[in-house]
């Protein structure tokens, strides 16, 4: 779709940190099972006053990886306990976006989501909601540095047609917030606009393309 | 005229079955998507689809500039002409 060579290849690792590296262990290592694949463990150099710190690694599948720094000698800055190790809250902040970032771990099928349910449930992290969304259904909990965890399994695969739907969307927000006052409803309107426009087409050519197989 | 489209996924096919039991009501398609039409309002109840919570206020694909939706709870979507 963007005529430009797709390269990656995952998650490398994605990193946070964290003032309670014991926790954190026994929640990713103990609880869940994630083997501990990798560590650093530096000495503080730099043109900042860096601490020295622990960098280490969790396996969570597919060979990707949860990182964590424990920098020694460091307490947490933040004085709300809303929100996590990393950003604290003010009570204006709405709970809904303290909630919308997190980290979602794949899993292969209901078994294997039931599987983590049980391992957090025995564990002083359990499951918090389990929810079937649109076409997912998650599990959720916090980690020992209040990050938001979910596991989750898709319900059945992705359809094409989704993939078209997704880049229609995303072109008609692209249209709305580049005009004064945007909202769902302009957005709806504008996609309305692009599927009469394009949907018809995309079918044709997705016939072709299987025809061709 | 009132037109709404909704993209034909497994989740969403009761919706284009429910909307197409009103008799004023024609449901079409464009692509991947049903292009549900009416002279006057479309109703489609919530409870009638079958549809959870997650899958219902997630279903609407797009809204014609002539049409506007006038409720989408828990209920019922109704959109009507503008």
């Amino acid at each position: 779709m963007t005529g430009m060579d797709h390269r990656v290849q995952g998650v490398d690792h994605a990193a946070f940190p964290t003032f309670d590296p014991a926790g954190t262990v026994r929640f990713y290592r103990d609880v869940l099972g994630f083997p501990v694949v990798h560590s650093i463990c530096a000495a503080g150099w730099g043109p900042e006053d860096h601490p020295d710190f622990i960098h280490f690694f969790f396996d969570i599948g597919n060979d990707d990886r949860l990182a964590f720094f424990y920098y020694f000698g460091t307490t947490p800055w933040g004085d709300s306990d809303r929100g996590d190790a990393y950003a604290s809250f003010g009570p204006e902040v709405p709970e809904y976006f303290i909630r919308s970032r997190h980290l979602a771990i794949h899993v292969d099928n209901y078994d294997d989501l039931m599987e983590y349910r049980r391992r957090l449930d025995e564990s002083q992290w359990p499951v918090e909601m389990q929810i079937q969304h649109e076409t997912i259904e998650s599990i959720y909990t916090h980690d020992p540095n209040g990050y938001m965890i979910e596991l989750t399994r898709a319900m059945r695969p992705v359809t094409p047609q989704e993939d078209l739907d997704a880049n229609l969307t995303i072109d008609a927000l692209l249209d709305v917030v580049a005009e004064p006052d945007p909202s769902f409803g302009k957005l709806l309107a504008r996609k309305a606009e692009l599927i009469v426009q394009r949907a018809a087409d995309w079918e044709l050519t997705q016939a072709g393309e299987t025809a061709g197989k | 005229m009132t037109a709404l489209y909704v993209l034909d996924v497994p989740e969403n096919t009761p919706l284009a079955k429910v909307a197409a039991q009103d008799p004023q009501v024609t449901v079409g398609r464009i692509g991947p998507y049903f292009e549900i039409t009416s002279a006057g309002p479309i109703v489609i109840d919530r409870r009638a689809t079958g549809c959870r919570h997650a899958v219902w206020y997630s279903s609407v694909a797009g809204v014609a500039r002539d049409s506007h939706i006038v409720q989408h709870d828990k209920n019922a979507l109704r959109v009507e002409p503008v």
